[in-house]
């Protein structure tokens, strides 16, 4: 029986009968009676000075046991750069900032206490756009940006630009000088998405033997670790986190965020504190995916070659870089993937404003420059007369095309996916008859993604009874990677049933270092140090089982339980008495691995200010929408949804189709009415489910999905991450499909009723950006 | 005040503010955390709790008006080791459920309509999702097996559910 064989299988998920049953005890549901409350006194201005802040009556107040401020916790954290306090320190840079915490006894006491603090701001004037932001003589939202620790080297910095990624290769002007080319330009711009997570950004602190222990809703264990570490100027190793099982993250929880308080608090008062947003707090606060700005010009031949590309990406990063500074890096990889382009130069900026900090969600940056990109693509055919889908089988990525950093990728793929997408339109047909005299459109666009790879660790110890025990950092987030896939791969190793792996939570303390649980990343970077763990498990037990046997180790294998002899299936012994003789002889069967990315080389200064060269791990999808446009009411109805997903290698295909129809239905929000908009006062005006329109069961069809194995991948049995992607390419083909109904050029999502009713009546303006300089080298720092 | 209603089957007596949700009893007081705070607003549906057999948010319910009612709750749908709602068992067999945070609030509304609809169709069945939110799975592996579920249920000449303590 091979590997693969043994581990691909349709495995359900060991926690669903809990989850179903309500027994599942998430961080927020393990709040006991003798625990501390927090609440925080967050800012009402998004700009200010703090003149004064006396918490000493605060004190006094019924039930108060503690009250933190900035002074508490001076230490400042980040991605790429460190310019963020944990509470503000002497200013405030946007509405709904941390300012003081209070821990009570109860939550009505915490709250009560916060009238009690005295407060003095000083407003400034608030910076909310980029537009703004990016003006020679626009106040700088962080002054002392020059003193902040870099973490990261390597990123053009200056005044409100936290970060600028680039970068260049070949003769761009050259190529757009040429004769025999036709220049088109195109400008977009995107909103903000909210993740609404169902459980909120919740934490549970306490201080145990001088050390922090954060219980804490999470996707990243070690980040939480660290960013405590440094806030507290305590050695990281001085935190210990834990992770229940977490109530939906799609990237959110990347980031540390409020987890870090109640170490404070614990430490301050010797009691277990608890600190949950408010569902105001949390929607009002979320690290948003970022509102962007996109300028795209090609020069492109009669022939459809495409021989320059140039383009300015603005990202938002609101008042603190965050994931956005590292974010800068994917543009390469997303607006500079898809297609064979001659010469290429692109520069990507996070923007600091007084608005709330963006961060992570669900394929970051690719979601919007996908978009961008295919309605450029689009655009370029409508002015040179290409069918798109041609225009696009002859254009995209194949094997020995070059990235935008230099990067050689290997083996076509895309073409092969759009032939396969072709296939399964056939086989589902089309669904033009539902338009009923509604406006028809239909659009096949492609996306570039990759797998966040980066360090993770894993042991695996061999139990006596036969079971092993699988210690990683991971979390379940709810994509089913902990329970699922990372059995599977274990089980198939070792020759075990997946029931037989037991899979430990995330603990700090238990596991090795792990960059996380987002990116696609789990199955391939904790899998493949899984592997790698039970590597050495399998080499000390056929090591037993040979001398037990007197048979050499090469000659046996693990089968349903047992050690056999090659060719012999029942001969050998059953695993656990080989276990309980080694236990004896040598002691316990255990083993450790570690996973790397191998760092993929970029073509020498191609790429600058970027933290992934090149990508280890490509992800291409192939989406199709159909849709149907009311051209009464603007409504645009969703008709029929296509995918083709290049997967690498399926480990459980009933859990990856499932990935992909919420992926999808995530990106339908995000292209048709998830909507985030600032009020006057710089506060984010959708802070509920009343103002915030998440796709309901009746705004979506089921996605008719295509899994593309065999393109090449360093994951462990050839995988790739197969749950972030699926919302990569959707506002694209949204986009597209949207654009053909109406006959109008869409540049701006979400496409709301009243916004494709004004692109139907050209009364929405295209976007312009007089903040964009003409010259793409006066885009950039230099 | 007091206010004495029946909870999964026993008695139970809250004594304070009548204006208090439903569903602050039930995690702080009772700590059956199976029924879920999320918006508190009535849009997600994940506390729904059946008050006198009828689906309803719990958080938007005061407390004072369930005084004489019977509350089923998620944990009192199966309890122990029963075996579970026909729907769970469809939504597990169909590995329906991701992060699961959503999921006591659908089964609870959804037992309470497959219970009283035995023929719904789809598109009714969605109709009957209206408030209850998931963001993880995009509903449709839910409305397949709460589709299933009917459809055994009509097979085996059953109705579903009828699980009420």
């Amino acid at each position: 029986m091979s590997e693969l064989s043994a581990t691909v299988m349709n495995l359900p998920r060991r926690d669903a009968q809990d989850k179903l049953r309500g027994r599942t005890k998430y961080t927020n549901d393990r709040i006991r009676l003798d625990m501390l409350h927090a609440v925080l006194l967050r800012s009402t201005v998004p700009a200010g000075h703090i003149r004064k802040l006396d918490v000493s009556a605060a004190l006094r107040c019924p039930g108060v046991r503690a009250v933190a401020t900035g002074a508490d916790a001076p230490g400042l954290y980040g991605i790429g750069i460190a310019d963020h306090p944990l509470l503000a320190i002497d200013t405030i840079r946007y509405h709904g900032e941390p300012i003081a915490v209070i821990a009570a006894e109860t939550e009505k006491q915490a709250r009560a206490a916060l009238a009690a603090i005295m407060l003095e701001v000083e407003p400034q004037a608030p910076v909310f756009a980029m537009a703004e932001a990016l003006q020679p003589a626009a106040r700088l939202v962080h002054e002392g940006w020059r003193g902040y620790d870099v973490i990261t080297q390597g990123g053009a910095r200056a005044g409100n630009i936290a970060w600028e990624a680039k970068s260049s290769r070949g003769d761009v002007d050259a190529a757009f000088a040429r004769p025999d080319i036709r220049i088109v330009e195109s400008s977009f711009t995107v909103g903000r998405q909210s993740h609404v997570p169902f459980e909120p950004r919740v934490a549970i602190g306490s201080w145990e033997d001088g050390r922090a222990h954060i219980q804490t809703s999470t996707q990243v264990p070690w980040t939480v670790r660290n960013v405590t570490g440094r806030v507290m100027q305590l050695p990281p190793g001085r935190v210990r986190v834990t992770v229940p099982p977490v109530g939906g993250g799609f990237g959110l929880k990347f980031d540390a965020s409020i987890e870090p308080i109640t170490a404070l608090l614990a430490r301050m008062t010797g009691r277990t504190v608890v600190l949950e947003n408010t569902r105001q707090e949390e929607m009002a606060t979320c690290l948003c995916r970022e509102n962007a700005e996109i300028r795209i010009r090609s020069a492109v031949t009669a022939e459809g070659y495409i021989a320059g590309r140039e383009a300015v990406v603005l990202m938002d990063c609101g008042a603190y870089g965050g994931e956005q500074v590292f974010l800068t890096t994917m543009t390469a990889h997303t607006l500079g993937g898809n297609y064979k382009v001659g010469a290429t130069r692109l520069v990507s900026r996070a923007v600091y404003t007084n608005t709330p900090p963006n961060g992570a969600f669900r394929a970051c940056n690719g979601v919007y420059n996908t978009f961008a990109l295919e309605r450029h693509t689009d655009e370029i055919c409508d002015a040179l007369g290409f069918d798109p889908m041609e225009f696009r089988k002859k254009n995209v990525l194949g094997d020995g095309d070059l990235g935008a950093t230099g990067q050689v990728f290997e083996a076509d793929v895309l073409g092969p996916m759009l032939d396969r997408m072709e296939a399964l339109r056939a086989s589902t047909g089309t669904s033009e008859a539902k338009a009923d005299g509604r406006l028809y459109g239909i659009a096949t666009t492609v996306g570039t993604w990759f797998v966040f790879v980066g360090p993770s660790a894993a042991t695996v110890n061999l139990n006596a009874d036969g079971s092993a025990t699988l210690v990683t950092s991971g979390v379940e987030i709810g994509s089913g990677t902990m329970v699922q896939s990372l059995p599977q791969i274990v089980a198939g190793q070792l020759g075990l049933a997946p029931d037989q792996v037991i899979v430990r939570e995330a603990d700090t303390d238990a596991a090795g270092l792990d960059v996380g649980v987002g990116g696609g990343r789990t199955t391939v970077s904790i899998g493949a140090a899984s592997i790698a763990a039970c590597a050495e498990v399998r080499e000390k037990l056929l090591q037993t089982a040979g001398e037990m046997l007197q048979t050499r180790p090469e000659d046996l294998v693990l089968r349903d339980g047992r050690v056999e002899i090659t060719g012999r299936p029942g001969s050998g012994m059953s695993i656990p008495a080989v276990v309980a003789h080694a236990q004896a002889i040598t002691g316990p069967i255990s083993g450790s691995g570690a996973f790397a990315a191998k760092n993929t080389p970029a073509m020498s200064g191609c790429a600058m200010g970027h933290f992934i060269d090149a990508l280890d791990i490509p992800v291409f999808v192939v989406h199709e929408a159909e849709v149907a446009v009311d051209p009464d009411t603007g409504h645009v109805e969703v008709l029929a949804y296509r995918v083709v997903q290049d997967v690498g290698r399926v480990l459980n295909p009933r859990a990856i189709l499932g990935q992909i129809q919420g992926g999808v239905v995530q990106g339908l929000g995000y292209a048709l009415h998830e909507e985030v908009t600032l009020t006057a006062d710089g506060r984010i005006a959708q802070d509920d489910f009343e103002t915030y329109r998440l796709p309901l069961a009746q705004d979506v069809v089921p996605v008719a999905a295509d899994l593309y194995e065999g393109a090449p991948s360093m994951g462990p049995l050839g995988t790739k991450g197969a749950g972030e992607v699926p919302i990569l390419a959707v506002g694209a083909a949204i986009g597209c499909a949207v654009a053909r109904a109406i006959g109008k050029p869409v540049r701006q999502l979400p496409l709301t009723p009243p916004r494709v009713l004004r692109l139907l009546h050209e009364r929405e303006p295209p976007p312009e950006f007089p903040h964009i300089a003409p010259g793409w080298a006066a885009n950039t720092l230099g | 005040m007091t206010v004495t209603f029946r909870l999964n089957g026993e008695d139970c007596r809250f004594h304070g503010d009548p204006m208090t949700p439903l569903v602050d009893i039930l995690r702080q007081e009772r700590f059956l955390t199976g029924t879920k705070a999320v918006c508190r607003e009535g849009f997600c549906g994940a506390c729904t709790v059946h008050v006198d057999d009828e689906a309803m948010p719990s958080c938007l319910k005061p407390v004072g008006l369930v005084q004489g009612c019977a509350v089923t709750t998620i944990e009192g749908l199966s309890s122990g080791n029963q075996a579970p709602h026909p729907l769970q068992a469809n939504f597990e067999a169909a590995d329906a459920v991701q992060c699961g945070m959503c999921f006591p609030g659908m089964v609870m509304s959804l037992s309470a309509f497959v219970r009283d609809n035995p023929h719904a169709s789809r598109p009714e069945i969605k109709a009957a999702m209206v408030g209850n939110i998931c963001r993880c799975t995009g509903y449709e592996r839910i409305v397949d097996a709460v589709a299933d579920c009917l459809d055994q249920a009509r097979k085996a000449g059953q109705s579903v559910g009828g699980i009420n303590v």
